[in-house]
């Protein structure tokens, strides 16, 4: 496998989402090429900087409440 | 009338039951993605709204044992193409300074994480991530949030948008490498070195 093909690999990698095959190869071309040990470690990094840095809000109360009572009230 | 509506309320009692305990739960996640579809807060919480309306009124139709949450967010989904994209309206006429006035101050409130880290990837703000994703273009954003902000797979992600699991794996793997660019973009203008060798 080849650099280009690795990294494309890698965003389904950081997912779960790779064939078993796919895994296999990815880790033995990772396992040979620094380079792309690091830029798999950066394409994690950005996974992660998504799912902690986007602040995450709370709908607000009257929604939810008006929700609630939507669904007690309907029939 | 009033026996009518007593005969009618084990069912949809039970259904109600069902829904609150399904659904509702939810409800902070869609609120979330419909702020992030229609970037105006007014608009994200009648978006929330006409989905749990639409919800309950087919909750016959939910596939028991499948992701509720997948369902709801297709819902949504179709309402925001809906009213937003078939009316050829703006989606909330994008309020870039209210969004990020509402934006401010939940940063506010949230707890700030004290890591040591200095590298650029810890540096970052809610706000330049927040930016960062804005910018790519709606396809990718898309699925970058279903993805990695909602936990999606990629077949809940590819039956959501309506296209093959091959194109949503390629938009993921385009979109992280442009918000990955911006990111580092970013960092660089703020000093922070980028360089990824250790």
């Amino acid at each position: 496998m080849n650099c280009n093909k690795a990294t494309v690999l890698m965003s389904a990698a950081i997912d779960g989402e790779l064939s078993a095959k796919e895994t296999e190869e990815l880790s033995e071309h990772l396992t040979e090429c620094p380079q792309c040990r690091s830029e798999f470690q950066d394409a994690k990094n950005t996974k992660i900087i998504i799912r902690e840095r986007i602040v995450r809000v709370k709908a607000p109360k009257n929604l939810v409440e008006s929700i609630v009572r939507m669904t007690s009230v309907i029939g | 009338m009033k026996e009518k509506k007593k005969a009618l309320s084990a069912y949809e009692e039970l259904k109600q039951r069902e829904f609150q305990k399904e659904a509702v739960p939810h409800i902070n996640s869609l609120y979330n993605y419909a702020l992030h579809l229609t970037m105006n807060p007014d608009d994200a919480e009648d978006l929330v709204q006409e989905t749990y309306l639409k919800a309950y009124k087919f909750f016959d139709s939910f596939e028991r044992g499948t992701n509720c949450k997948a369902w709801l967010f297709k819902i949504l989904k179709n309402n925001y193409i809906n009213k937003f994209r078939k009316n050829a309206r703006e989606p909330g006429k994008v309020d870039y300074d209210l969004i990020k006035d509402f934006y401010h101050t939940i940063k506010d409130v949230q707890s700030d994480t004290t890591e040591a880290e200095s590298d650029f990837f810890h540096s970052l703000l809610h706000e330049e991530v927040y930016q960062a994703l804005q910018s790519l273009p709606e396809e990718f954003r898309e699925v970058i949030q279903l993805c990695d902000m909602e936990g999606f797979t990629y077949e809940e992600i590819a039956n959501m948008v309506e296209s093959p699991i091959g194109t949503v794996r390629s938009r993921l793997y385009r979109g992280r490498k442009l918000l990955r660019a911006k990111l580092e973009e970013y960092a660089r203008k703020h000093g922070y070195n980028t360089d990824t060798d250790e």
